[in-house]
């Protein structure tokens, strides 16, 4: 543990820590000159487009490419079988998860396609556009097999086994226990019961997801423009699965256009691509269409919850028991796998609360649709959405107000550190002062007098609260003791070029979301030059140090550490070089705004641009022996804390028309507490971009299938995202509760809004529709669903 | 997805039971067929262009009779593949009674799926589609096999023509 720095510290040029600096990319990406892997166009490049399995399940009988071969600037076919001459299949399982398991996956299927849209035969042609004339004269002879479509009756006997090698359907099923559930509901006051359904929905990406993989036959190396989120994992897959040194491949991606956890995995096509590439020895570009994408990106957040909480007399939680059930998709998803969600939930539910008996289970099962796997906030909001749909029924059931309910049951501010029921270790986090600054901001008591004014004039507002949890900054714990290679560590190298100016290398990764600014503005902070001075370099395996890239909330804390002890060890082997020059103790030096200073008198001795001059063209003039590197690297890796966990709470504001069943946002606002902020800004925007991811789970997005297992998505038209119509204004307030585990004292942002978004809008239709007796719990709140519950229209088979 | 529906035509059973059994006839009267061939007395080969929502293909596949009680019943099924759009398939019971001398009432069940391309874009249409279809079917069937003839366009006349020339030239 460190001490952390003191904010009036940072008072004087060049403290960047803590102020909204805009981010450096900025221009760039407005003015559409941004580089994506669409931008990037190499001599002898091909374009590879994929024939789709039209069937949740079936049997390749037979592949005819001879038409499409005819077709003028088509060049190659592929099929899996060519593939897997030059690649080796994959198998997505943790040995941290006991028991589970998954089927080998070829980055195109040998005998059996196993989802609508799964990729069966590649088209490489001159241009995309000739690929697509390909695929559509591929002839493939299907046999088509009877689906498993409905993850409830997957494990029943007579469903068929998608991979009958595993046995049975299922992937992984863990139950998480502690203290005495039988008990504590058999003393209980009041249970409180209900099933909750979170619908399966993907990320939508503005970029799809797009890769360039240039194998030169000459040199043996592999280069892969990639939108990727997490470049050196990456690097070692393509090694692995393509039988390389990895010191053979090298990942770039320049700037991505949003990721949200889809593009950190491993997917079959991006795989066939790079294998093709170093078949043909040709440069070769797949850019996903968004027909494919909805098809193929990874879905998440198909559950089915049973949730049980028991309070005592004076309204304290005692017990909480839930039964998890998720379908996947047909194959675990490489390397992070398709049961962590599922594990996650498990570990998140209560979280905020101070109770002792805890029952968890998850089962996790096979199933023939679009794999599922780690998307924005993975499990939290399902965590979430069960745990205050439990707590406000609870409070319902009390006849307390669903405020006060939370402020007995959430854990005291002085209780750290403690661990949950679920096992969960808390260093530090702030439920009390977050809903006090909650209450600050919402006027409860006028919301609750505007809500009765609109009842008696027949229109139905509700507010809904949700208090969270969120998990950032993970340990090895999440997947390196399972044995995948993803580091949990992360590193940053700061030099000074002969300019003064500084370059900062990191490993963390720019999706969009503003990494390279805070980076930029951490560095400028602990050398002490203008952040205009400071150049950033991520997303390139070749000239950044090895790091896990973007996920799970890790740039600012795992990121910005090492780049602040990187460019505080720059600044001190500035100053050592300074102090021999200067003939001063380095101690009295200082480096403020691109000079060296006298630390006491704040007076210029001489610029830093002096220093690199002499260090880098006259090193002659230095005595011998002093050290002169004037570039430092730094990994950082939490140690203390498998995880730092952030907290906070929402509220939402909302009115349901209950003649349409339409929903209007009123209002949200959202407490959170990630520790140090570095960028009020970005941590804001952070925030609100994750409510509205959040708002199109609850509300609109929707991967709708078919009982047969077909993808019933295809377009924007029928897949629903919010716009910015549907967006309410949403306020943003802050706790600091930095982590003691760095200097820096940050944790991450960026999945808080999406953790408790769900959660806050299903508690407000709720409170909206209380006096007409319905409630909704299957997500997303339809309008269909909303009049169902109002028992307007009947309910679908 | 699963209809069901009723059509009254103005001509005997005898004629409409010979009428739903006529390659010919079904081809004139299935909505976008360009070709449906007996390969046995109770299987075809078919070839028909179909639109749901965005997508059009060109589907080819089988079509064959099965359940069959004459002249009162059959089940007349057909699966085809529409390339990189997708597959279709579906099944109809038809079941006829006589409304009269010289009218019979026709009652459909129908089932019908698509999958791919078709189903992603077009699922949400593939109910309204298969009423239209179904509606254009029997309005084009019940004018090539019903009397009034009046009404009816020259192609339309010639179909029937054709249609009662060879009925009366199998009688």
């Amino acid at each position: 543990m460190s001490a952390i720095i003191d904010p009036a510290a940072l008072d004087r040029p060049n403290s960047y820590i803590g102020k909204s600096v805009p981010r450096p990319n900025l221009p760039k990406l407005v003015e559409g000159r941004g580089q994506y892997v669409d931008d990037v166009v190499l001599p002898r490049m091909v374009h590879v487009a994929f024939v789709r399995c039209p069937h949740a399940h079936a049997l390749i009988k037979r592949i005819d490419a001879k038409d499409a071969l005819a077709v003028p600037g088509v060049l190659r076919v592929f099929t899996g079988q060519d593939l897997a001459v030059v690649c080796d299949p994959w198998v997505a399982v943790l040995v941290h998860l006991a028991g589970m398991k998954s089927a080998p996956q070829y980055p195109l299927p040998l005998v059996r396609a196993t989802w609508h849209g799964e990729a069966v035969v590649a088209v490489v042609a001159d241009t995309r556009a000739l690929a697509e004339d390909g695929v559509s004269r591929v002839l493939v002879d299907y046999d088509p097999l009877p689906a498993v479509a409905d993850m409830e009756t997957a494990l029943a006997p007579g469903t068929p086994l998608i991979h009958p090698e595993l046995g049975d359907n299922l992937c992984f099923q863990r139950i998480n226990e502690s203290g005495d559930v039988a008990a504590a509901f058999k003393a209980a006051h009041k249970i409180v019961e209900a099933t909750f359904h979170t619908g399966r929905h993907t990320g939508v990406t503005l970029e799809p997801r797009s890769i360039l993989a240039d194998y030169n036959k000459g040199s043996g190396k592999l280069v892969v423009h990639h939108s990727t989120q997490a470049p050196h994992m990456m690097q070692g897959v393509f090694a692995k699965q393509l039988r390389m040194a990895e010191g053979d491949v090298r990942v770039i991606c320049v700037d991505v256009g949003g990721s949200f956890g889809i593009k950190v995995h491993v997917y079959p096509d991006e795989v066939a691509t790079v294998a093709i590439a170093k078949l043909m020895g040709r440069p070769v570009k797949f850019i996903a269409d968004r027909l494919e994408s909805f098809g193929s990106d990874i879905h998440a957040r198909d559950h089915r919850i049973h949730g049980k909480m028991a309070v005592d007399a004076e309204g304290r939680i005692t017990a909480i028991d839930i039964d998890d059930l998720t379908g996947i998709g047909p194959y675990s998803v490489y390397p992070r796998t398709s049961a962590i969600e599922g594990n996650q939930v498990i570990n998140l539910v209560g979280g905020p609360y101070d109770f002792a008996n805890y029952r968890a289970k998850t089962t996790v099962v096979l199933q023939n649709k679009t794999p599922t796997c780690q998307y924005r906030a993975v499990g939290h909001p399902i965590a979430v959405t069960v745990t205050e749909g439990l707590v406000d029924l609870a409070a319902e059931a009390l006849g307390m107000d669903p405020i006060t309910f939370r402020l007995k049951n959430l854990m005291r501010d002085d209780s750290y550190p403690r661990t949950s029921p679920a096992g969960m270790k808390f260093e530090g986090l702030s439920h009390i002062k977050s809903l006090g600054r909650l209450m600050d901001m919402i006027d409860y008591p006028a919301l609750r007098a505007e809500q009765d004014a609109a009842r008696a004039k027949g229109i139905y507002r509700g507010i809904g609260f949700a208090a969270f949890i969120e998990l950032t900054n993970p340990s090895p714990f999440m997947y390196g003791i399972g044995g995948a290679r993803i580091s949990a560590q992360d590193g940053c190298s700061v030099r000074i070029d002969p300019d003064g100016s500084v370059v900062a290398a990191t490993g963390v990764t720019e999706q969009g979301q503003g990494t390279e600014g805070i980076i930029r503005q951490i560095v400028a902070e602990a050398v002490g030059v203008a952040v205009g001075a400071v150049r950033v370099i991520t997303g390139d395996t070749q000239n950044t140090p090895y790091g896990g890239g973007t996920w799970a909330c890790r740039g600012a804390g795992i990121g910005g550490e090492a780049a602040l002890q990187a460019g505080l060890a720059t600044r001190a082997a500035a100053l050592e070089v300074a102090s021999a020059m200067l003939q001063a103790h380095a101690d009295t030096l200082d480096i403020v705004d691109g000079n060296i200073v006298d630390r006491a008198t704040a007076i210029i001795r001489m610029p830093l641009s002096e220093l690199t001059r002499i260090v880098y063209f006259r090193g002659d003039t230095l005595p011998p022996g002093l050290p002169r590197e004037l570039m430092q690297t730094r990994h950082f890796i939490t140690k203390e804390y498998p995880f730092a966990f952030t907290n906070g709470i929402q509220a939402c504001w909302l009115e349901v028309d209950v003649e349409t069943g339409l929903i209007k946002l009123l209002k949200h606002w959202v407490v959170e507490d990630c520790g140090r902020i570095i960028n009020p800004l970005l941590v804001d925007e952070q925030v609100r971009g994750g409510v509205v991811q959040g708002i199109g789970g609850a509300l609109y997005e929707h991967c709708a299938y078919s009982p047969e297992g077909q993808l019933l998505v295809g377009s924007m038209a029928d897949y629903l995202v919010p716009m910015a119509a549907e967006m309410p204004d949403i306020e943003v307030g802050h706790i600091e509760t930095p982590t003691r585990e760095s200097l820096l004292g940050a944790k991450g942002a960026g999945e808080a809004g999406t953790a408790g978004a769900p959660a806050a809008i299903m508690n407000a239709i709720n409170d909206a529709l209380r006096p007409l007796d319905a409630q909704v719990l299957a997500q997303p709140f339809s309008p269909e669903r909303i009049l169902q519950a109002l028992g307007k229209v009947p309910m679908r088979g | 997805m699963d209809m069901t529906g009723e059509q009254k035509i103005a001509a005997p059973r005898q004629t409409v039971w010979l009428a739903l059994n006529d390659a010919e006839v079904l081809r004139a009267c299935i909505p976008g067929c360009t070709a449906l061939e007996k390969t046995s007395d109770t299987e075809m080969t078919a070839a028909a262009t179909l639109s749901v929502g965005p997508v059009k293909a060109k589907f080819t596949g089988n079509v064959t009779l099965s359940e069959i009680d004459a002249p009162t019943s059959y089940v007349i099924s057909g699966q085809g593949s529409g390339g990189v759009a997708g597959f279709a398939k579906g099944s109809a019971k038809v079941v006829l009674a006589d409304d009269g001398p010289d009218a019979t009432l026709l009652t459909y069940t129908v089932k019908a799926d698509v999958g791919g391309k078709i189903a992603q874009l077009g699922g949400r249409l593939i109910d309204q589609t298969a009423k239209k279809l179904a509606g254009e079917f029997f309005k084009s069937f019940s004018d090539v096999v019903g009397p009034h003839a009046d009404d009816a366009d020259e192609a339309t006349v010639e179909k029937k023509k054709g249609f009662f020339k060879r009925l009366l030239g199998k009688a």
